[in-house]
This record gives structure tokens, sequence and C-alpha cells, in this order.
């Protein structure tokens, strides 16, 4: 039997916090470098684990699977493919991230915050290569629990309502997806397919369009709400504003992506036909939430909520490239997920550094900062070029091959999130504007220390990867290519087998053959 | 009756024999113990240990019955199978843990331990006999036995003005439906012309549903009703709750809860199983478990003290167990035994908490007593919020598996709107749960709470229910087998 | 006499227990419509052991005699004790907690 690589990476964390329960309170530095240390093996062997990876399968590699509970043939059955890597490896990255963004900026309870970390990173990881469904939804709602109290115990003033707000939103969506898996668990053994949750085993399922349409609807309410996607974004400001630093990091970076995730694990080849029925629906959300984001972004005057609504409006581009049903929209959705948990996650970063000095995230308080902290302005220039989109930079790539796969599914859809684009640099400049321009008007402001060599270890990495992913995004694209197509490919022949008539009636939902587009071209700007 | 079969009756009630001498012992031991002065630290140990004993033993003899072929004793009175079996198991635990957790309880609120254990273990085996009667006379017997012994309890801070209203509602409603589960034993008896459970399933097959059966059916389902707190015979229950000592309270929610759902199993998935009388009741039963899972939940959110928002929610509780009821198939009656076991393991974690919290005269039981607790006791305060987010059924925990043990059993038998009302009502549970959770961590503790010293047998009950509520929440299978086996007689084929 | 006057008859005391538990606050007369209602189920036993010519009815009822003494000394003994603390019988007195 070779080695758990991948149980080894989802449960190390989990390890390292029952080790650190064990640990006294007051050696601080002692837990810090412990949950660090922890994060960064975590990290390593994830990355062994990706340069592991044989990219040109479709299929889930590192695959574990065993008993686990007999009666209802639940079992441990994990995997990886070409869909879920880059965001497994972007969680083993933020996590260490975000608990050195904490460092300082957490004075109490430190040790509940280092056990929260840990725990919030298994969950976070075993969500993400879960292919039995009872599995998923463990680590799906076990994660809930660690960011819910982070943002309680360690949250702005608002905290509570926020708190209250974030659970039973994301409580409410699951609850739902939780009775679905149980009708899909249902319908196997009445099919005759014994007792199992696995995601395999429910490919094989002969579902009518009603029983599809019905399914569908649970799931995605779950993961529209996890997006978020317009209208079921309204927790996501509330839960930003009062999260910690570090919470704001993971829940931008990884959390919102589970969303995302979701979909194209689940919604789309287990529910096909529906997935293409609704299509044009979410498209439209998806085009209202870029728009709405960005034109509420622009009026916000606290950065941090500012960059809460970038981020409805850069995952409603997310949303509008998965469903668009061809290769390119599927490719881009996943790598601009990546792209948003690098660049939000460094805004975030970038507004929990001055925060910590001025303890305001108006942006009115601010003015002038680029003559006080330069190395702090060029970070913040270069991260909010890759969020706008600049070519060169990581954004670029991932939006343009949504809207290289939204216009072939829909021109007028492409052209209205391209405008959410354009909408995104107004609002971006404006507020670095600004922020950084100009005279200094609040005396507070003269003086702010710059980085410290802490601050830009913790940014380096990221605006590394906004680069090269910008500049060489093969490397990153090239081990979803064949998950990627494999998984169109089942939706497609699925969709039309299942539902002839609504795949005929929609406007070309899953344009055959010209989806599987060649987007080499798109590789290298 | 000849002697043989005495002997072999006895043997057969071994477990619930053992118990009951156990019981005869504290109370005997009792007179003899020095009650006051040097020795009575020393009477107390020696009656707990007794106890422990006892249920150790009497936990022995149940284990070894697993697996006995289903016989009928005593004249067809007691039956030994495995439902009965099961259930000796979870009351022998739920006695043992509770003898743990009141230890603290029974030194720190001067209560004299040979009565106070020798209640708890006479109300033990009726609950035993509830599990194991195959005659309704017997149940009714049992019932009783079980009844009359918390009634005591529920007031044995005679000195205390809310334990003696606790006990005298607890007394007037437990006699009250008592008695229409009597008259429905009556009118059954009427009817078919036995009060045999075994003989009733298989009159009524030959002459199928007569009025007088029917209604002898609907009183039998309000005097359980009642029993197991099922809206809208719940009214009782959050007074009794609030008002009886905790440790009482903790034992109230898991014991006759589990009997009740005993009785509910023998009479209704047993008795009248048959799908010509299934019919009937089941879909009351939906309606039922549909109110309790909705007003419990709710009603629990604008509660003021953690003990009757508990209660509360011991209420809603009732009714998920009541879902896997409803559901009539074979996973559904195995969940039912999963989720007493689970709910047991968190009700009596949750409750040791608070008995803790509430320090010297069982005071402290608002939520603003809750404020800090993760600042000036983090060991506490985390274990609280295990017990806390295991009842709002999250998972790796208990709470989680036995809902969805519940739920799937629902959804295999069609009934998916309960499945979803049920996970619904969990996502309301979760607002007065995480306030708790709210309170200790993320307010400031008041400025002379002191630190609370926990007293080494506090400490065994906490860990031994928090472990239970992890590894069925992380591996539910080895319990849900059991459970399954156990339950399997009832559904063949 | 036929046996569905018997029924009545325990019917008719069964729900005169009943109201009398529903509506009376003194805590004796409760008591008492509780008794009420078990010898109710005594009545309607006997009549059904009676026309179906089985004994079992009959010692049912024994037992139920026995349980009702018994619920009777824990009942009375709680309304002594009650009486002490409070010198009431009202049971509208008797509200510490939110009935």
């Amino acid at each position: 039997m070779t080695w758990p690589l991948l149980s080894t990476v989802v449960f190390l964390p989990l390890l390292g916090a029952i080790v650190l329960l064990a640990l006294p309170r007051r050696r601080e530095a002692l837990m810090w470098g412990w949950t660090l240390g922890v994060m960064l093996v975590t990290f390593a062997v994830s990355v062994v684990l990706y340069a592991a990876f044989d990219s040109s399968l479709p299929s889930m590699q590192f695959s574990e699977q065993a008993a686990w509970i007999g009666g209802l043939g639940i079992t441990y059955h994990v995997g990886i493919d070409g869909i879920s890597l880059p965001l497994f490896v972007l969680t083993t990255l933020l996590s260490p991230v975000a608990l050195l963004s904490a460092w300082q900026s957490i004075p109490t309870k430190a040790k509940e915050f280092a056990v929260l970390m840990l725990v919030l990173e298994t969950s976070m990881l075993g969500a993400f290569v879960a292919l039995d469904l009872f599995l998923f939804f463990i680590f799906w709602e076990a994660m809930l629990i660690p960011m819910y109290l982070m943002i309680g115990m360690w949250g702005g003033e608002n905290r509570l309502y926020a708190t209250v707000k974030f659970i039973l939103y994301t409580m409410a969506g699951s609850a739902l997806m939780l009775v679905a898996i149980l009708a899909l668990h249902i319908l196997n053994l009445q099919q005759g397919g014994g007792r199992s949750f696995d995601l395999f085993d429910f490919f094989a399922l002969d579902l009518s369009l009603q029983q599809q349409k019905l399914l569908f609807m649970a799931f995605f309410l779950s993961f529209a709400i996890k997006v978020p996607l317009f209208p079921f974004h309204t927790w996501l400001p509330d839960a930003h504003t009062e999260a910690p630093t570090a919470g704001s990091v993971i829940l931008a970076g990884v959390l919102l992506k589970m969303g995302g995730y979701g979909f194209i694990r689940f919604c789309l080849p287990l529910f096909p036909a529906a997935a293409t029925a609704f299509a044009p629906l979410i498209s439209v959300l998806a085009v209202i939430g870029i728009l709405y984001g960005a034109l509420v972004a622009m009026v916000q005057p606290d950065i941090k909520r500012l960059v809460a609504y970038s981020s409805v409006s850069h995952l409603g581009l997310v949303m509008l490239g998965i469903f668009a049903g061809n290769l390119a929209g599927l490719q881009g959705g996943i790598l601009q997920m990546v792209n948003h948990g690098l660049t939000t996650g460094a805004l975030f970063l970038l507004v929990g550094m001055i925060y910590d000095r001025r303890h305001t995230r108006l942006i009115a308080d601010y003015g002038g900062l680029w003559r006080q902290m330069p190395i702090f302005a060029v970070f913040f220039l270069v991260v909010m070029f890759a969020s706008i989109g600049l070519p060169g930079l990581n954004g670029f790539v991932g939006e343009f091959l949504i809207l290289l796969g939204a216009f072939e599914f829909n021109r007028g859809f492409a052209v209205l999130a391209a405008l959410g684009m354009i909408l995104s640099a107004v609002y971006m400049l404006w507020m670095y504007q600004r922020v950084m321009y100009g005279e200094v008007t609040h005396e507070a402001n003269r003086g702010l220390r710059d980085l410290s060599a802490r601050e830009i270890t913790l940014l380096a990495p990221l605006v590394l990867l906004m680069f090269w992913i910008g500049i060489y995004p093969s490397t990153f694209l090239r081990p979803t290519d064949a998950a990627s197509a494999h998984l169109l490919e089942q939706v497609r022949s699925r969709a039309v087998l299942a539902a002839p008539v609504s795949a005929a009636l929609t406007p070309r939902p899953f344009p055959a053959g010209e989806g599987a587009v060649d987007h080499a071209g798109g590789q290298t700007p | 009756m000849e002697a043989a079969a005495l002997l072999e009756g006895t043997a057969a009630l071994l477990p619930h024999i053992t118990v009951l001498v156990t019981g005869l012992v504290v109370l005997v031991l009792d007179l003899f113990l020095p009650p006051r002065g040097l020795g009575q630290a020393g009477s107390r140990w020696a009656t707990e240990a007794v106890s422990l004993v006892g249920l150790a033993l009497a936990f022995a003899c149940a284990l070894a019955q697993a697996g006995d072929e289903p016989r009928a004793v005593f004249m067809g009175m007691a039956v030994v199978d495995g439902l009965g079996t099961f259930f000796n198991a979870v009351f022998v635990l739920i006695a043992a843990l509770t003898v743990l957790l009141s230890a603290h309880y029974v030194r720190r609120e001067d209560i004299r331990p040979g009565e106070y254990y020798a209640l708890i273990l006479f109300a033990t085996l009726g609950f035993m006999f509830v599990g194991s009667s195959s005659d309704l006379v017997m149940m009714f017997l049992a019932i009783e036995t079980f009844s009359m012994a918390t009634y005591i309890l529920a007031g044995l801070l005679r000195d205390t003005p809310r334990s003696l209203e606790s006990a005298f509602k607890y007394f007037m409603l437990g006699s009250f439906s008592s008695a229409f589960f009597l008259y429905g034993i009556a009118t059954l008896y009427g009817a078919l012309g036995t009060t045999n459970l075994l003989a009733l399933s298989q009159a009524m097959s030959a002459e199928g549903t007569s009025p007088l059966l029917l209604m002898g059916m609907g009183l039998l389902i309000v005097g359980l009703g009642f029993k197991v707190a099922v809206v809208p015979f719940h009214m009782w229950a959050p007074d009794v709750y609030e008002g009886a000592p905790t440790a009482v309270t903790a034992f109230m929610t898991a014991g006759p809860k589990a009997a009740a759902f005993a009785a509910l199993l023998r009479v209704f998935a047993q008795g009248f199983g048959a799908p010509a009388f299934s019919e009937e009741w089941v879909p009351i039963f939906a309606v039922l478990a549909a109110l309790t899972m909705l007003l419990g939940n709710i009603v629990a959110i604008v509660q003021q003290s953690v003990k009757r928002m508990l209660a509360y929610s011991s209420i809603a509780h009732a009714g998920y167990a009541f879902v896997a009821l409803v559901a009539h198939n074979a996973a559904g009656a195995g969940s039912i035994l999963y989720y007493l076991v689970a709910y047991t393991f968190m009700s009596l974690g949750a409750f040791t908490v608070l008995m803790i919290v509430a320090r010297r005269d069982d005071q402290r039981h608002v939520f603003d007593d809750y404020a800090g607790l993760g600042a000036t006791n983090p060991a506490l305060a985390a274990i609280m919020s295990l017990f806390m987010f295991a009842l709002a059924g999250f998972p790796p925990t208990a709470g989680f598996a036995g809902k969805f043990y519940v739920f799937s059993a629902a959804a295999q038998s069609g009934y998916y709107v309960l499945a979803l009302i049920g996970v619904l009502t969990s996502v309301i549970s979760v607002v007065y749960y995480a306030r708790v959770v709210i309170l200790m961590y993320m307010h400031e503790p008041d400025a002379e709470a002191p630190r609370i010293r926990l007293a080494p047998t506090s400490v065994a009950a906490l860990s031994v229910t928090a472990f239970g509520v992890l590894y069925l929440g992380i591996f539910p299978g080895g319990v849900m087998q059991l459970a399954a086996r156990s339950v399997a007689f009832l559904f063949p084929g | 006499m036929p046996l569905s006057w018997y029924l009545v008859f325990g019917a008719l005391l069964f729900m005169i227990g009943v109201v009398g538990v529903l509506t009376r606050r003194n805590v004796i007369i409760v008591l008492m419509s509780i008794e009420l209602m078990l010898n109710a189920v005594n009545v309607t036993l006997i009549s059904f052991s009676h026309y179906l010519q089985d004994l079992r009815g009959q010692i049912f009822t024994l037992f139920i005699i026995a349980v009702a003494a018994s619920e009777a000394a824990i009942g009375l003994a709680l309304v002594i004790s009650m009486y002490r603390g409070k010198s009431t019988f009202n049971l509208d007195e008797v509200n510490v907690l939110k009935w």
C-alpha cells in the first residue's frame, strides 16, 4: 500500500491542532511557531502532490477509499483531479499567510485562534477532495464553526449581527443540500444501486428532468449562498467587514471558492440537463451580480466593504464562466477562482495592515499615503492592477478566458460582463487615488511606519504568483485541461440524453465540438 | 408456575434483578452509614461505589444477552429480545452517567445520597422493564415505577419552592397521562380480549380495525405523548425541567424520554406495526413530529434561562426521534435507538456543565451567567461549545449523525417534507445554541466571576459524554449496526 | 344490563375526572379527580372482564388499585410539603415557574 499522500495533507493541520491543545498557553511564541510550522509543512507536502500530479489524466488521482459507515454504504473516499488541485494548493498557501497576518493583530486568546485556523484548514482541504457526498457534507459544515467563532471572537463591533447572519444563511443553504443528498441516496437505492453516497455511483443515476431540476435547486441554493451569487450575497459584506484580517483572507480566498467548486464538481455533472436548463437564468444573475457589485463598491466609504463588494462582482464573473458551458469559460472560471483568492486575499491583507496602524477603514480618513508608505503603495498598486485585470498580471488571463467563453455562450452577457470589468477599474482606481495621492489630510497619517519585514514576507509570495500566472499561465492551466474537458464531455453527453427537448429549446447551451476550443492562444497574452 | 419456568425467567431478567438488588442494597446501606459528621464523606463514596459496581454488573449481564434468541418469560409478561437488550444497556449507561455527574451535586446541595441513588436505580429498573415488557399491564406497571421515582427525585430539594412545584406539576400531569394510557389499555382489552402485545397484533390482523380499537390507539397516543412530551402534550416539560434539581433534570431528559420511546416502539412499531394499522397512526405521528420540531425549536429561541432553553431543546429532540417513528421502517427503528444514545450523551453532558456553572444553590441558569466563560474557564467553555454544536446537529458530532440517520430513514419512506422541516428547524436551533457559545467567547466575564474548580467525578462525566459525542459522530457505524440488529425482528424481510 | 351502559358510565366518570383536573384549582380536588379517572378505568376493565369471561381484566384492576394508592401517597406527600412552604391549596398560587 502506498502512503496516503492526500489524507496526509488534509489531516496534518488537524493533528497539529491536537498537539497544540497540549501546549502551554503562556508560551505564545512556541504556539505561533508550531502552528506556522505545521501549515508550512502542509503546504510543502501539497506542493509535492502538485508536482506528482499527472495532468494528462482526466480522472481522480491519489484516490483513497476505505469503508467508514457500513450500514449506509458511506466510505472515506477522497481523490483529486485538475479541478480541485489548484484550489487545494491555494488553500495550503493562503492558510499560513492568513496565520502570519494575525501574528500581531490578535491580542487575546492566541491559542484558540491557532487551533481554529488549523481545524479550518483541514475542513477546507477535506471539502475539496471528498468524493463521497456524506464526507463532503461533513467537511462543508465543519468549516462553518471555526469561521463563525473566528468572526465572533476577534471581529469588529457588529460581529454578533454578522455571525448570526453568516451562520443562518449558510446553514439554510446546506439544509436543503442535505435533503437533496438523502434523496440521491434513496434514488440510488430504488434504482438498484444499493446503499451508497459515492459521487461516482450518483453519476450513474437515471434522473428525469423534473427530479434533476428539484435536486439542482437544492444544491444550487447552498452553493449560490456560498459563492455568493446575487441576490444571496447580503451576508458577505457584513461578514467581511466584521471579520479579523485572517478571517477575511480565508473567507475570500478559500471559503467563497467552495461555492464555485461545488457547482463544478456536483451540480454540473450530477444534473446536466437541469444545469443546461438553468444556465441562462444563472448567467443573468451572475451578470447582475457583476454590475451590482461593482456599482455598490463604487460608493462604499469603507475600504473593506469596497473589497467585499468587489468580490461579489468578481465571483459573478466566475459563475458566468462556469455556466458558459465551454472549455474556455470553465477553465477561466477555475483560474479566476484562484486569482480571486490571491488578489482579494492580498487586498484584505493590505487593508488589515493599514487598519493595524490607524484603526480605521474609512477612505476619507486617509490620503497622501504614497509619500508616507512607499513600499505599501507599490504593493497595493500591483495587487490592485491584478484585481482590475491588467495584462501581464493574473486577473487578465482569467477574465479573458471567461469573456471568451461567455462570448461564445451569449454575446450580450459578455458585453455586460466586460462593462462590469471597466467599472471595477473605476472604483479601484478612484479608491487608490483617494487613499494614496494628494496631500496628507490627517495628521495621524503623517509618519506612518512602512511595511515591516513580516508584512513583506506575507505579500511577496502572493505578488510573485500574480506575475507568474499573468505571464506564464500554462503552469496553472495545464493541470486543469484534461479534467475540464472530461467534465464538459460528461455534461454534454448526458444533458442531451436526459432531456432532448430542453436542450433544443435553450439557445446554444453547450455547443458541441466548438466548446472544446483550443485555448492555447489564450494562454500567453 | 413451574420451578423451571421461574428459574428461566429469573435468568432472563438478570440485568433487571441486578439493578433492583443494587437499589435495595443502597437503600439498606443508607440506614447503617453515618449520615452526618466525619463519616459523611465515606458514606457518600460507599453509596456511589456500590451503585456504579451494581450498574457495571447489570451492564455486563445485559451484554451477555446480546444475540440471544427472542423469548417470552413469566407467562408472556416480559420478553428478552434485541430491542429489550439494547434498551437495557442504554438505561444502565444513563444511570451510571447520572451517578457520575450527580456526585458533585449531591455534595454541594447536601442531598442524602442513599435515597437519591436508590431512587435513580429504581427509576432505571422501571425503564428497563418498559423496554422488556411484552404486555401492556407490565408496561403500565413499569411506567409507574419509574414515574414515581422521578416524581420524588424532582422534588428532592424540599426546601426550594421551584423543586417542589416542579415535582407537583410532574406528578399531576404524569398521573393524568397514566390515566389516559390505562383507559387506552382497557379499551384495547375490550376490543380484542387481551393485553399481550403479540396476541394483540395477531388478533388485530385477524379482526381488522374497529372504532373501539382506534379509540384505544388514540388514548395510548395521548398517554405516551405526554410521557415523551411531544407537542401538544408538552406543556408540563419546560416547567418541570426548569424547576427540578439540575442533576435530576439531566436524568429526566435522558431516561424517561428513552423509556417512553421504548414504549412507543413496543406498542406502535411492534403491536400496531401491520400496514393496515400503521396507516392509521403514522399520519397522526407525522403531524405531531412536525409540530414538536417547530414549536420546540421556535420557543427555545426566546428563553432567558439556559436550563429552560435546554428543556425546549429536549422537546425538539423528541420531535426528531419521532420522525424516525413516522418512517416506520427498519432504518427508522434503528435510528431511534441511535438517536437516543446520541441524545443521552449530548444532554447529560450539557446538563453537567449547567450544573457546574449554576454553583451552590443551583441558581445561576440565565444566559448572562455564561458571559465570558471562555476567558475564565476555557476547558469548560470548549466542552460546552462541543455539546451545543452537537445538539444543533453540526458534524462531526453524534447530533449530526443521529439526525442524518433519522432523516435518511424518513426520506426512505418518502417523508421528504418531514425531513425538510427537520433540517430547517435544526437551522433555527443554531440561533439559540450559538447564543451560549457567543456569550461564552464573545462577552466579557463578570468582574467577580471566580475560576470554577471541577470535581474529578464531574471531569469523568464530562470526558465520557464528550468522548461519546465525538466517537458516535465520527464512527457512527458500529453503534448503528448494533441498533439495526436489535430492531431487525420488527421489520422482517 | 347491557355492556354499553357500564362503558358509558366509565366514560362519563373518566370525563368528569378530566374536567376536574383541568378546571379545578384546589389541589386536593385535583388529586381526587385523578383517582376518579383511574376508577373509571377500573369500571371499564371489570365490565369488559365480565363480558369477555376473562379474569385478567379484574387482576389488572387490582394492580391499578395498588398503583393508585401509591400515587396518592406521593401526591399527598407533595401537597403537605407544599402546604408547609406556602400555606395554600390553590394551584394558581404555585407559580414560581411560568406554567
